[in-house]
């Protein structure tokens, strides 16, 4: 590994002196891994580089990874320990509880769990990752590269308007023949290359998570779990109130993730607190048979999620630079279906091997089209964009078209057919129907009035009292690890006024209204005696999820390598 | 005439081009060759008489002037010398620092090397002979100044002509005599912008090396096989004496050890550094040491000072608020009308003998608008907290301040903190000695009374109120 630090570079910035690496990919989470190791096994020099500190402590995922019976690459065909040494519990039980007040209805999703899955198990970001680079770093020494941590890539090196490289706040430009961008949700290279936007909430998940601490023993007794055996439990209804999403909870090892997802354009038009929305799963009642009274929780944490019906990115390069992963919008989130390591991992793979498919080829974008025509072949982009959601939910998604359907559902008509004995036997069937959720359109109608009503026609009572008190927003954000950037804040503001920005000071999970620890605060300010309501922001807290490059006037950037929050659990 | 170079063979060239000043012919000639004969060498010397023909002959070239004064062979060093940079007719504490430092060296240099020499502090400026007696409470054996009115600010030209005259000894006998060198052995200068400038100058002029930003020093006999220092190949010498620099390189990932060694035929003295402030403690001042104060003889010539100060500002140095009896801090309590909010602490802090006024990062980074005479207040520098200062005063007062664990970390310290807030589930209440439930619009000015009076303790008011311990 020979990378000049900036005090060596020359003074006159000439090109000529660059470095330069035949592949150089963005990030070291699992579509950054598997591209690289791919890659090096086709013996291309490659560099990775990883702004954490070390990888997994930028990164934050609900908690499951899939390896399915179709595709072509699962995580353990490129690590093959992965399971032993980087993951959690399998994923042995499935259930989705619909919840109407204290009426649950449960139904075991075990069988559409297990349509196309191989195994299922849950992860913490922080050592998954971080034992992946330490394989990935193996791999790729060994053909003339290497992972760097704490180098952050800012933005794309270009000559004559073409793609040649990479720019980092901590090191010279490096040039590449091929350039991975699996830089995650945010990608700033995706943006650079106007692959993706920030424009969209309706576009976006938004999910919030808690890591809560449990002994081992104490989770398989709660649970009635063996060593070896894992649960995963969704949640959605009256929960959330108009907030159309849901909620999950996975086993791991000896800690639980709990955690809560949202349309992002649902958060904004409802004015919810997305922390508040996760107190509201933690604090029901049907969480009190697992927690009895004790919560500890380790780690707040929150991330976007892309919605890949709707932005993963049909033809994800631009001249060398291909997207792998949430980057290229690469997340599969379905109704109760939320899949997206595994399809950055198959990326990844497919990304590296397009590459030495193509290497050679003087057209720079042959790569990028060869992945596009891989991740089509593969079955990958049919998943990530079904054909079926794109039939109904012109339709689906329609307000009066939901209005009508909803309409009915409360009518008495309409909760009769829920309620009768057919829609019982029926509902856990269209929940286990992969093509049926697939179709789910993505209004209030699926997530909170259909399952409400189920929960009110056939829930049982649940008369548990959930006495725990999750931790506040300033405690949460107190136990969080920063490395802050005095004086270099990594996102401006850009308007300030209440219309403009406002809305994050809600939708951003480590803010809420009357809150002054936070990033966003609304302040009424007085000048000359007239009063306006403006935002103020303060970086410090920045769990860097996003949410506020989409929903507020800003100028968004992740702080520079090393800087900024680094999570222990994620 | 025009030369034509292959009338000659280049030995002949040389020496013909020696008695050519023109330097159109020299040209004509280079070009003649480059389209014939092109031999090399020929070239070469065509080229390097016209490099000397330029050099004289453009007057403008800033280089004109610059004479190498070739570096001394086997010269004769002594003493450990010490630039003292002064400001608003102080001592910088670098300078304090550096002498502590300096003794210490000295006293060990002593001991192991079994010969007595002296730290010679070394001051310019207008008005500075106090300041020489000054550095020899800080451990100088022997303090050299230079006044001059015209010296009041740091001038490069004159400050480096005097600081190379003053340590080659040059001047009257009377301030001379004292020493029998030729040039000082060590050199110490603060690594502050001043000194950083000062430092390349003099040692250039000196013609030695310098190792800038320093952290550590230390003294100790080095053996080195580089065939540039002993000399031959294979051979290794031991240089006594050797003073080592260490500095923080690669943005401070790794330390390199600097030394500053003699070749066989060219001295690289004195050994040069440039010292980071804060890097050694500032010594306790013996004002009974006695030492010797030597003023500095030596004509300055007007064209030195061509460079006129004409106007200058003072930047802002920031705010310390560590060293204080109290610490008023504000938070967002005082949202509501945060000029007043401001005023009111203000004037807290007035009703203390020595108090000064902390905020919170919140306030740092609100869109509150401040009056334009509070508004000074409300910036970073005065920020008390993970990411601004930390303060650990006899007493703490926040007021407003909800008391995140990033404030927190800021204020742990504090012998007695006493909170304001309207909220009684305030985290702050969880560190604070006494809490007072109540608006600090409400409560700041009854304390200020309180202080001002002295009828109602801190204390008082705290217990009398709703408080809770």
């Amino acid at each position: 590994m020979e990378v000049k630090p900036m005090s060596e570079t020359r003074a006159d910035g000439g090109s000529d002196d660059y470095e330069h690496y035949e592949a150089v990919v963005v990030g070291c989470g699992p579509g950054g891994a598997a591209a690289a190791a791919r890659l090096a096994e086709h013996g291309i020099e490659t560099l990775v580089l990883e702004r954490g500190v070390e990888a997994g402590s930028k990164n934050v995922s609900g908690g499951l990874i899939y390896a399915e019976d179709s595709a072509p690459y699962t995580i353990d065909d490129l690590f093959p320990d992965f399971r032993e040494e980087a993951a959690e519990r399998p994923v042995t039980d499935y259930h989705i509880h619909n919840i109407d007040g204290r009426q649950v209805t449960t139904y075991d999703l075990t069988d559409l769990h297990e349509h196309d899955t191989d195994w299922c198990d849950a992860v913490l970001r922080r050592t998954m990752d971080s034992w992946l680079e330490q394989r990935v770093h193996e791999k790729t020494s060994e053909t003339g590269g290497g992972v760097l941590t704490g180098v952050r890539v800012n933005g794309l090196l270009r000559e004559n308007g073409e793609i040649v490289g990479v720019t980092c706040d901590e090191l010279d430009p490096i040039r590449a023949d091929y350039i991975v961008a699996a830089d995650g949700v945010n990608s700033e290279l995706a943006r650079a290359a106007d692959l993706m936007d920030w424009d969209e909430p309706d576009e976006w998940f938004q999910g919030v998570k808690a890591v809560v601490d449990m002994d081992a023993d104490v989770i398989n007794d709660r649970f009635s779990i063996e060593e070896g055996e894992g649960v995963a439990h969704l949640f959605s209804g009256d929960l959330f109130e108009d907030v159309r999403g849901g909620g999950f909870l996975y086993t791991n090892e000896d800690t639980l993730s709990i955690g809560t997802v949202f349309h992002l354009d649902s958060l904004v038009a409802e004015e919810a607190e997305p922390h508040e929305l996760l107190d509201a799963l933690l604090t029901h009642p049907l969480l009190a048979q697992w927690f009895d009274g004790e919560y500890n929780e380790l780690e707040y944490s929150a991330k976007l999620v892309p919605d890949s019906k709707k932005v993963a990115h049909r033809e994800p390069y631009a001249d060398n630079l291909v997207l792998v992963g949430d980057a290229g919008g690469q997340m599969q989130a379905q109704g109760p279906i939320i899949k997206g390591m595994n399809h950055a991992v198959t990326a990844g793979a497919l990304a590296a091997d397009a590459y030495a498919l193509t290497r050679g080829n003087a057209d720079p974008e042959a790569a990028g089209r060869r992945y596009t025509t891989m991740l089509e072949q593969s079955g990958t982009m049919g998943k990530l964009r079904p054909r079926r959601y794109e039939l109904t939910s012109t339709v689906g998604e329609h307000d009066l078209v939901t209005r009508a359907v909803e309409g009915v559902l409360n009518s008495p008509v309409g909760s009769v057919a829920i309620g009768n004995p057919i829609a019982k036997r029926l509902l856990p069937k269209a929940y286990n129907s992969p093509f049926l959720v697939g179709m789910l359109p993505d209004t209030s109608m699926a997530y909170t009035t259909l399952p409400s009503l189920i929960g009110e026609k056939h829930g049982r009572t649940v008369h548990w009292e959930n006495e725990i008190e999750p931790p506040t927003l300033e405690e949460r954000i107190g136990d969080l690890t920063y490395n802050t950037d005095v004086g270099n804040p990594h996102i401006r503001l850009q308007d300030e006024s209440f219309e403009a920005s406002g809305a994050a000071v809600y939708a951003c999970p480590v803010s809420a209204e009357d809150f002054g620890g936070g990033c966003y605060r609304a302040e009424t300010v007085t000048t000359n005696g007239s009063e306006e309501k403006l935002v103020s922001l303060d970086t410090q807290p920045c769990v860097e999820c996003g949410t506020c490059a989409i929903v507020a006037d800003t100028e968004w950037t992740h702080p520079r390598g090393e800087k900024g929050v680094e999570f222990k659990q994620g | 005439m025009t030369l034509d170079p292959d009338d000659y063979t280049v030995d002949e060239l040389r020496e013909e081009l020696d008695g050519i000043d023109d330097v159109e012919e020299v040209r004509e000639a280079l070009e003649t060759e480059r389209s014939g004969a092109e031999r090399k060498t020929a070239l070469e010397a065509l080229e390097e008489r016209l490099d000397a023909l330029d050099a004289d002959s453009s007057d403008d070239e800033p280089t004109r002037d610059k004479k190498h004064v070739r570096a001394l062979v086997g010269g004769d060093y002594a003493d450990m010398w010490v630039f003292c940079e002064t400001q608003h007719g102080e001592l910088l504490d670098v300078s304090k620092e550096m002498l502590g430092k300096a003794r210490e060296l000295m006293d060990g240099y002593a001991e192991d090397f079994g010969d007595e020499e002296d730290v010679v502090a070394f001051l310019i400026g207008d008005g500075c002979a106090d300041l020489a007696e000054e550095c020899i409470a800080y451990g100088a054996d022997v303090a050299v100044y230079h006044d001059d009115d015209r010296l009041e600010r740091f001038l490069h030209k004159p400050y480096t002509e005097i600081s190379a005259h003053m340590a080659r000894g040059q001047g009257t006998t009377e301030s001379t005599d004292w020493r029998s060198y030729d040039e000082p052995r060590y050199t110490l200068f603060p690594a502050t912008n001043n000194g950083r400038d000062l430092s390349a100058l003099v040692q250039a002029e000196l013609d030695s090396g310098l190792a800038s930003d320093c952290s550590d020093l230390f003294i100790q006999p080095e053996e080195v096989s580089n065939p540039v220092k002993t000399g031959e190949p294979g051979v290794k010498k031991t240089f006594e004496r050797t003073l080592h620099m260490k500095r923080p390189d690669f943005s401070g990932f790794e330390y390199s050890t600097i030394l500053c060694l003699d070749n066989p035929d060219r001295d690289f003295h004195p050994q040069g550094a440039s010292v980071i402030p804060g890097a050694f403690d500032v010594p306790e001042p013996d004002h009974d040491r006695e030492g010797l104060v030597v003023e500095h003889d030596m004509e300055l010539e007007d064209e030195w000072f061509s460079v006129d100060i004409e106007s200058h500002d003072t930047l802002e140095a920031g705010v310390d608020l560590t060293g204080h009896e109290v610490v008023v801090c504000l938070g967002r309590g005082i949202g509501d009308d945060p000029t007043l909010g401001m005023e009111l602490g203000l004037e807290l802090v007035d009703a203390f003998d020595d108090a000064a006024l902390g905020i919170t990062r919140g306030i740092v980074t609100s869109s509150y608008q401040f009056d334009g005479h509070v508004e000074q207040y409300s910036k970073e520098e005065r920020q008390i907290g993970e990411t601004g200062q930390e303060v650990e005063p006899p007493l703490y007062i926040a007021a407003g301040v909800s008391g995140a664990v990033q404030h927190k970390v800021g204020v742990d310290e504090s012998e007695t903190i006493v909170s304001i807030n309207t909220d009684s589930d305030a985290t702050i209440r969880d560190f604070s000695d006494y809490f007072i439930e109540g608006d600090l619009f409400d409560v700041l000015p009854m304390l200020t009374d309180a202080v001002k009076s002295g009828e109602l303790t801190v204390e008082a008011v705290a217990d009398g109120g709703e408080t809770d311990e």
